[in-house]
């Protein structure tokens, strides 16, 4: 996905290369700790929605800590997943090709744009909603236990809101989500019929607007899920509309897709008969949707094998696509064909086995989900099924097979194998070089072309080879006569010289993000059986935390750099540079993670009933002024970021030093009153807390102790970076260049913004 | 409450039956949509069929088309292809078809939300609350006595206020086109009618532990006057049996349903 999404909007590379690796080996990781998981038994026993309280330690038999491990590992999936969706938003909207407009870019790499739109918000929800049930396991918070001595059977509930409060925070990740996982597939979808019908995308713009319609619906209809959860009819019929609302830009999408092949020269090979069947079933998956749409049907359908069928035609259709993706772009990937008959034979084998696995499933819809019994008269569809599943699964061996052994034995592909391929990809060598180009790519003159070094020196007013060739990835020896390489031309012999590119092309080879992730996979690991107090999961917690700061600095102490392109489309982010947007989208999906602590703690106090809660939760003791003072500190210490900045502007290396170390002082100041606020309310011995309010005390205590502890952590971490960079300022960096100042001070910023939230919240109201 | 009660009910005449059932507005919708779907289902499916096969390449060299499309050309920069009109008609009528469709089964949904008429059910309608647990369903009636099965009248409004006693359960009778989430520390209500006597089954329908499939119990519909019998005989354990967990329920349920278990 990065490789084919950077090659069509000319990219020569992701804008961070280096937290791209991070994102990589944190995935990886996580992987691995879900499958450590499974040996510690408990993993997903709630199912994979994991609804609460069945979530909680409570209702979890024996030490379960696998439950937990896994719950921890997707926190570790998610922060790979924001690092790689700033990571690609950055490198979109920075390192486009000249003249590639953001509407201009293929429907492809459009359609993953708005998939890491969509992962970058959505994700953060879920990291909120994973954060705060990590914490109920580890550290003995009560958000999603119903009665505060976690008992499991009675009506007297301390905290009504938990079971639904979960509900709300996993299906407003998890229906974007849907869509995340299905956009992929409608891009590939859409390029694979431009090139096999031989026709652009008739619609093309309308098909746009419908995609990012879906993308920004895709937030406002997650109650969707919970219909029958006592949620009110005024707001079951906003769901309803927002829903049926949402259907029908991909009606839009379909028709597009189908008039796309009028006049065209459909070819039938296998990318095409993947995507047209994936169509196919697209079409029976959205039928089927508004039965759903329906809400007197949804009430009936809701937990039986209608809507196992209905996503499965919608979710594993969209793999279809992607499978059919997967045939367009091995040749690219691998440099070789893949075997066209055995892969036409997984077609027809793979769309056979699909619907005979799914297609039983509607006539068979009254089974419930996760019931091992039925009645026997259904008993029929339900074999059906089966032999539907085995002979899906035996298809999937063909194309391990035929891409296995056409790694060796396939035609070499060629630059395209594909008539009427149009997007960048295929304009270059198969596979890519690992600088993607042969010289910088551009669009300015309406159709693909690469400039070369000299091309580009002129335009920038920079020496040839002077950076110039780091920068656009070419070697400075590719000397050929003509300065522009327009792309229908045969590849020239300088395409090899380029293989030779020397320092061209910014090494990704740093050690650091795999140990960062390696001390991360430890510490959770740790952290997962840290509550039965066992000395060896203490210890790995310990351990893994120093390894993964250890190394976190060591990434930080590295010499990295990643050029930017010297010519490049950056609309509409022209005045941002890389840094500072990179920041910036960062923070929009930390809005969201607060966003999500902050919702859920509205919506506990409410369910517990607002003005109660103040009376039976909160300790007397619990008073404004710490967060008073607090509130002050922050303020004053956002003021001294700002002085900084000035003084490294003017070359001030002393009022600079000691702007930052002021702001250091007071962070820790904040710290150090905080902490012994806490001690107090800890230790606290009132008639109606005879036990100190602590974490666990009741759900009041919870939400204060976890939400201004996720801000105390931001403020560490803030205050780690701060500290870093006072050194460095003594030792006289930033001098004349405040920028790294400033990405610092946004971050500083947003953290005491945050606090002016917290405060009132939860100190005055 | 108890004598009394039972003296007042047997002069109530059975609304209940005249009541649409649950079950049946479903299965009048759950057609109307199948025919549908099925046709539109077919029509769009073979019309991406006649698009892919009739516009199939022949291989041969000329482009039969070359005069009113233009191939896509490598390199160039995205633009789409000719014919988006066609697209608006047929995007029109399915949107058409689907909103009008949606727009038609809401009056529905407000009945099953509100309810039947109140003047015409509430008096006889019995209220029953439904408490989920790990693995089973308790089953309290408005004189307190709790089973775990449930046994109702035929053609009588039956009331449902549900809840749950632990984790997330869904409390659904398949057959009475019946289902509503059980929350631990909340009530969601539902309503059914029987007109047919016989031995149904309720099940779970919210993953809640491993006995989750377990988690089914019978639902007898009998005549009145078979169940006003059973229903005498549980007044004497009654209220005994109902403890401290269900109590303050018991008294609100009792009042809005007016002190009727007909």
């Amino acid at each position: 996905m990065p490789t084919t999404s950077s090659l069509q909007i000319g990219a020569d590379d992701l804008a961070f290369p280096r937290l791209n690796a991070l994102s990589y080996w944190l995935y990886l990781f996580s992987g691995i700790l879900v499958g450590v998981s499974f040996f510690q038994g408990s993993t997903f026993a709630g199912g994979w929605t994991m609804y609460a309280p069945l979530n909680t330690p409570a209702y979890i038999p024996g030490e379960g800590l696998g439950a937990t491990s896994v719950v921890l590992a997707l926190i570790m999936f998610t922060a790979a997943v924001t690092m790689g969706s700033v990571n690609f938003l950055t490198t979109m909207y920075r390192m486009r090709a000249e003249g590639l407009r953001m509407r201009d870019i293929p429907i492809f790499s459009l359609s993953i744009n708005l998939t890491v739109w969509m992962m970058l918000f959505a994700f953060a929800a879920l990291l909120a909603a994973l954060m705060i049930l990590a914490s109920d396991h580890v550290i003995g918070t009560t958000y999603f236990q119903f009665a505060n001595d976690g008992s499991t059977l009675g009506t007297s509930a301390e905290n009504p809101g938990a079971s639904l409060l979960w509900a709300h925070l996993f299906w407003f990740f998890g229906h974007p989500e849907v869509y995340i996982v299905f956009f992929p597939a409608l891009g590939a979808m859409a390029e694979i019929f431009q090139t096999f019908t031989g026709r652009r995308l008739v619609g093309r713009k309308w098909f746009i607007i419908s995609m990012v319609l879906v993308a920004i619906q895709s937030f406002i209809v997650w109650m969707h899920h919970m219909f029958l959860t006592g949620i009110n009819l005024p707001i079951k019929t906003i769901f309803m509309a927002t829903t049926i609302g949402i259907s029908l830009p991909f009606d839009l999408m379909v028709f597009s897709l189908i008039y796309t092949m009028a006049k065209g020269r459909v070819r039938f090979k296998t990318p095409f008969l993947f995507s047209l069947g994936a169509l196919l079933l697209f079409i029976l998956g959205g039928i089927t949707g508004v039965f759903l749409g329906a809400i007197v049907l949804d009430y009936q359908f809701r937990g039986t094998y209608w809507v196992v069928a209905h996503f499965h035609y919608v979710m594993f259709g969209g793999a279809t696509a992607l499978i059919g993706g997967l045939y367009y772009w091995y040749p690219k990937m691998t440099g070789k064909m893949y075997d066209e008959f055995l892969g036409k034979v997984h077609f027809a084998t793979f769309f056979v086995g699909f619907n005979l696995l799914y297609f039983p499933m509607f006539i068979a819809w009254e089974t419930p989900r996760r019931v091992f019994e039925y009645p026997a008269d259904l008993q029929i569809w339900h074999n059906l099924s089966t032999v539907g599943g085995f002979i899906l699964g035996a298809s999937m061996l063909v194309m391990f097979y035929n891409l296995f052994v056409s790694i060796w034995r396939g035609e070499d592909a060629g630059e395209s194998p594909w008539k009427y391929a149009s997007t960048a990809e295929w304009a270059v060598g198969s596979p890519p070089k690992l600088e993607n180009f042969p010289g910088l790519p551009s669009y300015a003159s309406g159709s693909l072309e690469f400039l070369d070094d000299e091309e580009v020196a002129e335009r920038t007013g920079k020496p040839p080879g002077a950076g110039v060739a780091a920068d656009g990835g070419t070697a400075s020896d590719g000397g050929t006569a003509r300065n522009i390489r327009a792309v229908t031309a045969p590849a020239t012999p300088t395409a090899a010289a380029h293989e030779t590119g020397g320092e061209g092309h910014a090494s990704h080879a740093s050690f650091w993000p795999f140990l960062v992730s390696l001390g991360g996979f430890i510490a959770f690991l740790g952290l997962s059986g840290v509550r039965t107090g066992s000395p060896v999961y203490v210890g790995m917690a310990a351990v893994g935390g120093l390894a993964t700061v250890g190394s976190l600095v060591g990434m930080t102490r590295e010499s990295f750099h990643a050029p930017e392109m010297a010519i490049a489309e950056r609309w509409p982010f022209e005045g941002v540079e890389k840094m500072k947007l990179g920041m910036w989208t960062f923070l929009a999906s930390d809005v969201v993670l607060f966003g999500g602590f902050i919702g859920s703690y509205a919506f506990v106090r409410v369910a517990y009933g607002w003005s109660d809660w103040h009376h039976d939760l909160i300790p007397a003791e619990h008073v404004t002024m710490p967060g008073l003072i607090n509130t002050y500190l922050l303020l004053t210490s956002s003021f001294l970021v700002v002085l900084a900045m000035v003084a490294a502007k003017r070359e001030w290396r002393g009022a600079t030093t000691a702007s930052l170390a002021g702001t250091f002082a007071l962070g820790v100041g904040f710290l150090v009153n905080k902490g012994i606020e806490w001690n107090h309310l800890f230790h606290i011995h009132s008639e109606m807390f005879p036990n100190g309010w602590t974490l666990s005390t009741n759900i009041g205590s919870s939400t204060f102790y976890l939400t201004t502890g996720l801000h105390g952590a931001h403020v560490v971490v803030g205050l780690v970076i701060c500290g870093y960079m006072t050194i460095r300022a003594w030792n006289g960096a930033y001098q004349g260049d405040d920028k790294p100042i400033e990405y610092f001070g946004l971050y500083w910023h947003f953290v005491d913004i945050v606090w002016l939230f917290l405060f009132p919240l939860f100190y005055i109201l | 409450m108890p004598s009394d009660t039972i003296a007042h009910a047997v002069g109530v005449p059975l609304h209940g039956g005249d009541v649409r059932a649950p079950a049946d507005v479903f299965n009048s919708i759950f057609e109307v949509f199948l025919v549908l779907g099925t046709v539109v289902g077919i029509v769009v499916v073979a019309y991406t069929m006649y698009h892919a096969i009739k516009y199939r390449d022949s291989g041969s060299t000329d482009d039969p088309y070359a005069d009113t499309v233009e191939r896509p050309q490598l390199g160039e920069k995205p633009t789409g292809g000719t014919g988006g009109r066609k697209v608006f008609y047929s995007f029109g009528i399915s949107a058409v078809i689907v909103v009008s469709l949606i727009a038609w089964t809401y009056t529905t949904l407000l009945y099953i939300e509100n309810g039947p008429d109140e003047s015409q059910a509430a008096i006889d309608a019995i209220e029953i609350e439904v408490e989920g647990f790990q693995f089973g369903w308790n089953f309290v009636y408005p004189n307190g006595h709790e089973t775990n099965s449930l046994v109702v009248p035929q053609d009588r409004v039956i009331k449902l206020q549900v809840t749950s006693l632990d984790v997330f359960h869904n409390f659904g009778i398949p057959e009475l086109r019946v289902k509503t989430d059980a929350l631990p520390g909340q009530y969601t209500s539902a309503w059914f009618t029987a007109s047919e006597t016989g031995e149904y089954t309720a099940k779970c329908y919210e993953l809640c532990g491993t006995g989750h499939s377990l988690m089914v119990t019978s639902v007898e519909v009998v005549p009145q006057s078979e169940y006003d019998e059973w229903y005498a005989d549980t007044q004497s354990s009654g209220n005994g049996t109902s403890g401290n967990v269900t109590a303050a329920i018991d008294a609100g349920a009792t009042t809005a349903v007016g002190g009727a278990p007909a």
